[in-house]
């Protein structure tokens, strides 16, 4: 097990996105977070690089990430009014991509920020 | 500085110190000495220790302050009946903008207490018009205290692909854009929408009641690094990385920086943008819905 270090890690658990935190980790889970706050503290360390969850669930029965791509979209393309929806904790890169497929399928699309 | 209906020093820990009240700046060499902090809430939260002034509102009144504040601003008279529910008086509020006026760099940071509670989006347009008016006297900006990591970056890349920041509907094949027709909640209630993907949100553990009932109702997509609320409800549940912890990518800071994630660890789940990325290609090899070129792209 080895220690990685990264300097300058970003926490994006509120809106103040600190970009100033020294994160260790051992490949699985994070040890140590200095300078975090905190809120951001709770934050690196809940997260883990553990497979605690079903890559995903299809009416709630595990299933592969492949199948369940397929029933989204077909779900997404059959429906009249589809609305993509949270936006807040992902990257602005999936943001952009889920700006592309709202277009595609022509629906509605929000973040929390209309609350 | 103006905090109003927020209580950073427990929602935000180190606004005050990395970003906004202790920084030392080129003008301000001496970091908090050269502040004025007033804090505007409906009861005294930890945040009010750090506070120079702090200006109690009767819950669901900030409007009625706002709009005084503004009149005093263009030196108005106001009669002291007409606050006087707002549980502040004529000289507080006269004080509160001779502190405004005599600041060489004014900022409003507004919270949820004043974006959420009775008004709304009125309460925010009427504080961003006072921070706008305020420019005749000096430098002054508003900003909103934002809750979640990127939620201004969905603003920012709303913005530059469709021209609206939020409640952006492309149903006709180019946005269109009204808050209370086109929001999350409004949609949800009135039962409007027949699909729901939900990404970067737990809107089962959030939103009102009868608007978690609809979405139980329509087939709903998740993606999220845990198993949600929302996913307990959803027909589609897609495990993905942590953004910023095992997921790379930009977020933007709440005063539109974008800052790259740097990922400490490595997730056994593919990130949420390769996953919307695979949703969109499988979209795109089934027949458009509308007839127009598969290959259309706007970023």
């Amino acid at each position: 097990m080895t220690l990685t270090i990264v300097k300058n890690a970003t926490c994006t658990f509120c809106g103040c996105v600190c970009d100033d935190i020294e994160l260790h980790a051992d490949g699985v889970r994070i040890t140590e977070t200095k300078r975090a706050c905190s809120l951001g503290e709770s934050w690196f360390k809940n997260h883990t690089a553990e497979r605690l969850y079903p890559d995903a669930l299809i009416d709630g029965h595990p299933a592969t990430v492949d199948d369940a791509i397929e029933a989204a979209a077909d779900y997404l393309l059959d429906a009249h009014m589809p609305l993509v929806y949270g936006l807040s904790n992902v990257t602005c890169e999936a943001q952009r991509e889920a700006v592309h497929l709202t277009e595609l399928i022509g629906g509605v699309v929000d973040s929390h920020t209309s609350l | 500085m103006i905090y109003w209906g927020g209580n950073p020093a427990e929602c935000h820990p180190r606004h005050f110190t990395k970003y906004s009240l202790t920084q030392k700046g080129k003008f301000t060499p001496n970091g908090r000495k050269d502040r004025t902090m007033v804090l505007v809430d409906i009861r005294e939260t930890p945040s009010g220790k750090a506070a120079d002034v702090f200006l109690q509102v009767r819950p669901g009144k900030d409007f009625e302050v706002i709009t005084a504040l503004r009149a005093l601003v263009k030196n108005q008279p106001i009669h002291p009946e007409a606050i006087a529910d707002t549980g502040l008086t004529l000289e507080q509020l006269n004080d509160l903008v001779k502190m405004m006026k005599e600041a060489r760099f004014g900022v409003i940071f507004f919270g949820m207490g004043l974006s959420m509670t009775r008004g709304k989006h009125m309460n925010s347009a009427a504080i961003l018009m006072l921070a706008a008016e305020m420019n005749a006297f000096t430098k002054f900006v508003a900003m909103p205290m934002r809750g979640h990591g990127n939620v201004t970056g969905a603003d920012v890349v709303l913005r530059y692909t469709t021209g609206y920041p939020f409640g952006v509907n492309l149903c006709r094949g180019y946005p269109r854009f009204n808050p209370g027709e086109f929001s999350t909640v409004d949609l949800l209630v009135r039962g409007d929408i027949d699909a729901c993907l939900v990404l970067g949100a737990d809107p089962g553990a959030t939103m009102p009641q009868p608007a978690i009932d609809h979405l139980a109702k329509v087939p709903t997509i998740v993606l999220d690094p845990k198993v949600t609320h929302t996913s307990r409800l959803a027909r589609v549940h897609i495990t993905t990385a942590v953004t910023g912890v095992s997921a790379g990518g930009t977020a933007y800071r709440m005063d539109e920086i974008p800052l790259p994630l740097r990922p400490a660890l490595k997730s056994p789940y593919p990130t949420d943008e390769d996953v919307v990325r695979r949703i969109k290609e499988a979209v795109k090899r089934r027949p458009a819905w509308l007839p127009m070129s598969k290959e259309t792209v706007i970023v």
